[in-house]
């Protein structure tokens, strides 16, 4: 088998089993929550009016959005908890509306009907207008269900594993196949959760007990096979670590630690590289990739991961809000000392390569401008088109370069880091906001425009530790032998190789320890 | 404890405002005997529905009393008050969700009582009014005719062995053929079971036919009641006098025709 396959086999069981978890929990919480809530607002058009809004407000944020804000509401939290909120607060809508249009299309007729023979408000509402009402409210919950399953692709950048890490990783490592994995699993489950709960529905109202105890123990099945692999990986590595603790010497054997990365090649291939050093020293990792650039630092901040790899001119412009950069040594000092001043955190040190924002350009299409430097654009930025990753525009950093050398007039147009590179390479835009390692500069003969005025703050690579990781000195023992070890060429060659050859994080990581350790 | 002689109802004074000031029933006072139909009628608006709500509590009395058995309505519990009054509306007011044999067991099992004691109140009350559980037991209402509706209409308002039954305008929606054949089985259940019934009622034909007291309403009030004998004999006002005169009219058409 093809080993990219074999790799997304691997992933299958953790991810779909977090997928169906979180995605259920948030449906299951979602009908205790609206269905009640929908009998009561029913009854009372002020409350439904009210109610209706509030969830057709929510509705209207975008997933990816609310999903992100869900961190900084609960206080820098990452991981299952924001994912399951939000999540919940989506599924609200399509159940509450169907539910309160259920019930309020009952006949009048049939309503005082149940009065009128002697039913009390509660066995009118249980024996006739929910069962009445059933197939609209089953119809709102098939909505939820699908949306939330689709939906919880996007718990990945708040640090929650599903089946949206195929997604992500595979968008930022042009992993196709990945990609797919992601899609037809996600669409799969969906189907699959939509049609049980269609069964479900037919066996209420044929009254087929078989058939409703078929699909109930399918459901229970789902949960149980999902909500194992957790317990029984988890057994079957304390039993591992048993043995490794026996062997290993003290520090951090058989303890876990958590490995976070932004979205984005660099970032995995570096994850992979620290997973590899904590695992040498008989640690278990666990992963928590394709975190948003800024919820990263929020998870390292709270302890929600132990260890991952940022940038000082990241933290120096968008965690310090400091406009104007400085020296690269004295960026590095100053930060470290605030890092550790105000929240704890543990600069270990410089990994050895820079990976700034530099603006790069096609060789010819430079040479046609006769451009050398940001200086030579600014007479004809208003001809030019520039692309960047979603983040880069909003970034102190271009905004100081734009008014450093007068480029205000140039068009900016926003697209995913994966395809910058090839919309230069193809004319699609005149230049790109790139990162220096990219191995994609050097295979499309780019060049790197000069920044004479020294506008662009410099990126050292840093390992981050979080307070609480901070306080456990085999880590940073450890990850210490990275310290000073990758350069810019190694960091770019190992880049290219999954960029550009097809091969996985963990093997340029490999490649990238084994450079080390000669 | 329940008398024999006295009325199965007794309504004293009653009205009825609804918020809004619509003065829907005023100063009604009427008694209902054992064993006989009292039917309502007049014009659209004079508060025959209300006047009927009022009994069981559907809509309380904004003054007046009225007695169910002796009782104060005013006194008993609204819901067990339902139940103990049988309620048949127009249309059917069938549970469509539900079979025949739920819709009329629907009652007794509200009522708690033992399967085996409901199981067979159904099946006869299925036979008696025409409909044999072996055939219709597990319909549903769509596959019945609307005459088959609202004898199980019927058969689901006597589950419950009332008393009293209430009916607004039970027969308005059938065809003639089927409503008279209906009105005729209706009134040897009645023979049969004993139990009192008030009808609501449009159509004065209907009403002569099938009542022991007629009730003329209207703007809310009683204008007067008595035995079709009497109304026809002696009306006590043009309004009634102008009620009377179309099923007359009509006799007179026919029985030139047979002459
Ligand atoms: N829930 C209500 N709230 C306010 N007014 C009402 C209500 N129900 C009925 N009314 C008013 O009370 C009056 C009597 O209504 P009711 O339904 O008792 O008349 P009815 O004799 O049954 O008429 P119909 O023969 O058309 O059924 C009408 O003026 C009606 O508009
Ligand atoms: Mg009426």
């Amino acid at each position: 088998m093809n080993a990219n396959l074999a790799e997304r086999l691997a992933e299958l069981p953790h991810l779909l089993s977090a997928h169906v978890i979180l995605s259920m929990a948030a449906l299951g919480c979602g009908i205790a929550v609206s269905v009640p809530l929908g009998i009561l607002a029913a009854q009372r058009p002020g409350l439904s009016a009210v109610t209706l809004n509030i969830a057709s407000v929510i509705q209207t944020i975008p997933g990816l959005a609310l999903l992100a804000l869900m961190v900084p509401l609960l206080g820098g939290m990452i991981g299952f908890w924001p994912a399951f909120l939000a999540l919940l607060l989506y599924s609200l809508l399509p159940i509450l509306r169907n539910t309160i249009v259920g019930l309020q299309g009952i006949e009048p007729q049939i309503r005082e009907a149940a009065r009128g023979i002697g039913m009390t408000r509660g066995q009118s509402l249980r024996q006739v207008e929910l069962p009445l009402a059933l197939p609209v409210i089953v119809a709102g919950l098939r909505t939820a269900t699908v949306w939330v399953v689709g939906a919880a692709t996007l718990a990945t950048p708040v640090g929650a594993a599903s089946l949206g890490n195929y997604i992500f990783a595979g968008l930022q490592t042009r992993n196709w196949l990945s990609v797919i994995f992601g899609c037809l699993f996600a669409a799969g489950l969906a189907i699959v959760l939509d049609q049980a709960i269609r069964w479900l529905e037919v066996a209420a109202r044929d009254r087929r007990r078989g058939l409703a105890i078929g699909v109930g123990v399918f459901l229970a099945l789902l949960i149980t096979v999902s909500v194992m692999p957790r317990f029984v990986t988890f057994q079957g590595e304390t039993a591992n670590l048993s043995r490794v603790e026996a062997s290993a010497a003290p520090g951090i054997a058989g303890e876990t630690v958590v490995v976070g990365a932004k979205s984005y090649t660099e970032q995995y291939i570096l994850a992979s590289l620290m997973q590899r050093q904590l695992e040498a020293a008989g640690a278990r990792v666990e992963r928590l990739d394709n975190l948003g650039s800024t919820i990263a630092f929020d998870a390292v901040r709270t302890g929600e991961i132990d260890v991952y790899v940022d940038f000082t001119g990241t933290i120096w412009a968008t965690v310090m809000n400091r406009p104007e950069p400085i020296e690269r040594h004295r960026m590095f000092t100053e930060m470290s000392a605030w890092l550790w001043e105000e929240h704890g955190i543990m600069t270990l040190g410089r990994l050895g390569y820079e990976n700034a924002y530099g603006f790069a350009m096609r060789r010819d299409r430079a040479a046609e401008l006769e451009a050398d430097s940001l200086d030579d654009l600014a007479p004809i930025a208003d001809e030019l088109e520039i692309g960047g990753d979603p983040e880069v525009f909003a970034r102190a950093e271009w905004t100081a370069t734009r008014d450093a050398y007068g480029l205000g007039a140039m068009r900016t147009r926003t697209m995913d880091a994966t395809f910058m590179y090839t919309a230069v390479r193809d004319r699609q835009v005149d230049l790109i906001t790139a990162y220096t390692t990219d191995g994609r500069i050097a295979a499309f003969d780019l060049a790197v425009l000069d920044d004479p005025l020294s506008v662009l703050p410099p990126y050292d690579a840093i390992i981050l530790l979080s307070p609480q990781a901070a306080q456990r000195p085999g880590l940073a023992d450890a990850l210490a032998p990275l310290i000073g070890a990758i350069d810019e060429m190694m960091m770019r060659e190992a880049n290219r190789q999954v960029d550009m050859d097809g091969q996985t994080p963990a093997q340029a990581a490999a490649w990238l320890d084994a450079g080390i350790s000669e | 404890m329940i008398d024999p002689a006295a009325p199965v109802l007794d309504i004293r004074s009653v009205g009825k405002t609804y918020p809004g000031g619509v003065e829907a029933v005023r100063e009604v006072s009427l008694t209902l005997e054992r064993g006989q139909l009292l039917a309502l009628t007049g014009e659209s608006g004079c508060g025959k529905t209300t006047l009927l709500k009022l009994i069981n509590r559907l809509e309380d009395a904004s003054g007046g009393l009225i007695l169910y058995e002796g009782e104060d309505v005013a006194s008993l519990d609204p819901v067990q008050l339902r139940r103990r009054i049988g309620w048949v509306m127009q249309g059917d007011g069938l549970f469509p969700h539900l079979t025949v044999l739920e819709n009329v067991a629907i009652i007794p099992r509200l009522l708690d009582w033992n399967p085996e004691r409901t199981r067979s109140r159904v099946a006869d009350l299925l036979d008696m009014v025409g409909l044999p559980s072996a055939e219709y037991a597990e319909r549903y209402p769509v596959e019945l005719s609307g005459g088959q509706r609202q004898r199980v209409g019927f058969a689901r308002a006597l589950a419950g062995e009332p008393d009293l039954i209430l009916m607004d305008e039970p027969f308005s929606a059938l065809d003639p053929i089927t409503r008279d054949g209906l009105q005729q089985e209706f009134r040897a259940l009645q023979a049969d079971l004993g139990f009192s019934a008030v009808m609501v009622t449009h159509d004065m034909a209907e009403a002569l036919i099938m009542a022991d007291q007629i009730a003329v309403m209207q703007d809310g009030a009683i204008l007067q009641q008595g035995t079709p004998v009497e109304l026809l004999q002696s009306p006590a006002s043009d309004y009634v006098s102008g009620l009377l005169e179309t099923p007359r009219r009509q006799m007179r058409a026919i029985r030139e025709l047979g002459a």
